[in-house]
């Protein structure tokens, strides 16, 4: 739910409590103080009747005024409490009976007493009390409509610089030149989130920079020493008094470090496809491209016996070349390394997907572990990023790429 | 020959001089950008050595100094970046060929002389060691006069033995050499013993001498 129809129900809940608690007061304080008027006119009747019987001296006569009815009972009490209450009466002139208001007190006359009873009519005052809650009513609707109103449309309008931020904030591509802007605001807080996240965005575009250049200084400062090492080596073999057994060390040390350098290419390259560092990008006929890779892997496949099958449908993708290239290597070289002699090679190439799949032990891989930096099988002698870096290289594109295993066949599907 | 070396580290500075300064070539070095520009401007070299990472400066700006100055010396660049935006920037800007760090000395050499066969020897075209004859052109190799066929790898393999010749070269520079970057799908050196074993075996029949030593498990040295 957006924030406005959150605040928009909450305040329609606030409001409308508030005004029905509210009108329910305003009934009774209303209708008490109507009430009270009413009694006042009633004392003031009773006044006026019993200075009427005392002055006419007289019987008392039933009498009607304009809205009063008095009423005057001989009765035998001694005593009796004045008391106001409501009643229904018959009015005499309409002939229909109506609410009242009735006062009730006892009249000495002589020695006998009377029970006067007045009633008045209390339609006036309903009616009042009907227009008030009317007009409460009305009130409550025109306000929650008002509020309504103001929640969608102003509300909603008041929002859009921060919709305006969002929408910014979710095209940000850290490897940009164009930094976050942020629309100016009239409102402050918004004002200071635009400032937050430029701040913010500066801070992470600078880290991301120096990353950048630690990627290639890290590259500089570990290739020199190699490069200083490997030179070493090749003069150090120039000379002619070296043993067997002294040559066979130095050789050690070219494959260790020919690895340490390998490794060192990997994770840089891995670094790189991380930051999306890569960017270039050319048309690539797959199928050549795999045509031209069987070719240069035939002289491995022959030596292991291996016989490719393969069928190519014309594909072209969009990506860079040495990308691919090292995807490629990197897929044809587990094929032919974790073959067993004699085996097969399959290769496919559909508009949709490419498989790689070759004969092999037995037992399907785990499909998870195989693709995580430095995993590795017992007898590999690689350092464990090939199929990482295959990994980072098909999500850079976007592509999917699975593991699969079917009896003694290990499958390597790309789908793009 | 002559070669100016511009990389700044000593030790490799030192052996890619000592390693040059063969058959009579003169193998000159320094360490940074502004005394490698006042060589270039007392000077003329045939081939330029060139790190990127210079202490004093990008090693772009001897390029960008001898194209401004029209002089012809080949420029090889030796660069510990790998980066792609850096190749083809110092390609365009008139470097020869980019290696990259590290690397072995042989295929430095191999590269070099490249290089200064594409710029300087371009009209005769011949690479000639005693009795072996190869044309650079057309890519076809005569020993006595008579023409033998080499695979693409044989015949690569020849032109790295007579560029590094009289020096050991190690199988792990070979191997780099002829498959570059598949090299660590091959779990042994087998590969090379067979293609050295034929290429031997061709100049042999074809009545040349054998100038191919073993270097116990080492590697190989082409030799008179």
């Amino acid at each position: 739910m957006r924030l406005s129809e959150h605040y928009t129900r909450t305040s329609f809940y606030i409001t409308l409590a508030v005004l029905v608690i509210g009108a329910v007061i305003y009934y009774f304080a209303i209708s008490y103080i109507g009430t009270q008027q009413l009694d006042r006119a009633l004392q003031q009747q009773l006044t006026e009747a019993e200075e009427y019987i005392r002055s006419n001296n007289g019987n008392p006569q039933q009498y009607d005024l304009d809205r009063d009815h008095a009423v005057f009972v001989k009765t035998y009490k001694q005593l009796l409490q004045k008391r106001f209450f409501d009643t229904i009466y018959l009015k005499p002139k309409e002939q229909r009976w109506e609410a009242g208001r009735a006062v009730e007190d006892l009249v000495k006359l002589k020695n006998s007493n009377y029970k006067v009873t007045i009633t008045i009519s209390r339609v006036g005052q309903k009616n009042l009390i009907e227009l008030i809650s009317i007009i409460t009513l009305a009130l409550l609707a025109g306000l929650l409509t008002v509020l309504f109103i103001t929640n969608k449309y102003l509300l909603n309008g008041l929002w859009k610089p921060f919709q305006l931020t969002l929408k910014e904030i979710k095209q940000f591509n850290i490897a940009d030149v164009d930094q976050f802007k942020g629309k100016p605001s009239k409102v402050d807080e918004f004002t200071e989130l635009n400032e937050a996240i430029r701040e913010m965005s500066l801070r992470v575009t600078q880290d991301y920079l120096s990353l950048k250049q630690f990627t290639e200084n890290a590259s500089h400062e570990m290739m020199t020493p190699l490069a200083v090492v490997t030179t070493k080596l090749d003069t150090l073999i120039q000379d002619e008094t070296l043993n067997a057994a002294q040559l066979a060390q130095i050789a050690d040390i070219y494959s260790s470090v020919n690895k340490s350098s390998r490794l060192n290419h990997s994770l840089l390259l891995l670094a790189k496809l991380e930051n999306k560092l890569i960017v270039e990008e050319e048309s690539i006929e797959l199928d050549v491209i795999l045509e031209r890779k069987m070719l240069q892997f035939q002289e491995l496949m022959q030596n292991k016996n291996l016989t490719v099958r393969y069928k190519l449908h014309p594909k072209q993708i969009s990506a860079s070349k040495y990308l691919i290239d090292i995807l490629l290597n990197n897929l044809f070289g587990n094929a032919i390394r974790h073959n067993v002699p004699g085996g097969e090679i399959f290769i496919g190439l559909d508009p949709y997907q490419l498989s790689i799949k070759n004969t092999g032990i037995a037992n399907a891989l785990n499909g998870q572990q195989i693709f995580e930096r430095f995993h590795k099988s017992k007898d590999s002698q690689g350092a464990g990023l090939g199929l990482t870096l295959v990994k980072n290289i098909c999500q850079h594109y976007g592509y999917g790429i699975q593991y699969q295993y079917d009896e003694g066949k290990h499958a390597f599907v790309i789908t793009f | 020959m002559k070669i100016l070396v511009i990389e700044d580290e000593q030790g490799l500075r030192e052996n890619i001089t000592s390693y040059l300064n063969v058959d009579g070539n003169i193998c000159e070095s320094c360490n940074a950008l502004t005394p490698a520009l006042q060589k270039l401007s007392d000077y003329d070299y045939d081939c330029v050595l060139l790190d990127i990472g210079l202490p004093d400066g990008e090693g772009f700006g001897v390029l960008e100094y001898l194209s401004t100055q029209q002089k012809s010396e080949a420029v090889l660049i030796i660069s510990a970046r790998n980066s792609l935006d850096d190749k083809l920037k110092g390609l365009n800007i008139g470097a020869d060929d980019y290696l990259t760090k590290p690397f072995h000395l042989a295929e430095l050499k191999a590269r070099l002389m490249a290089v200064y066969r594409r710029k300087a020897l371009n009209t005769s075209s011949k690479l000639v060691f005693n009795e072996i004859s190869i044309d650079i052109q057309g890519r076809t190799v005569e020993v006595n006069k008579n023409t033998i066929i080499l695979t693409r790898k044989e015949y690569e393999m020849l032109l790295y033995f007579i560029a590094n010749k009289g020096k050991v070269i190690s199988k792990n520079a070979i191997a780099e050499h002829l498959w570059g970057d598949e090299m660590d799908m091959y779990d042994s050196f087998d590969f090379i013993y067979t293609h050295i074993k034929n290429l031997r075996r061709k100049i042999l029949d074809a009545g040349g001498r054998d100038y191919l030593t073993s270097i116990y498990g080492l590697g190989y040295k082409f030799t008179d």
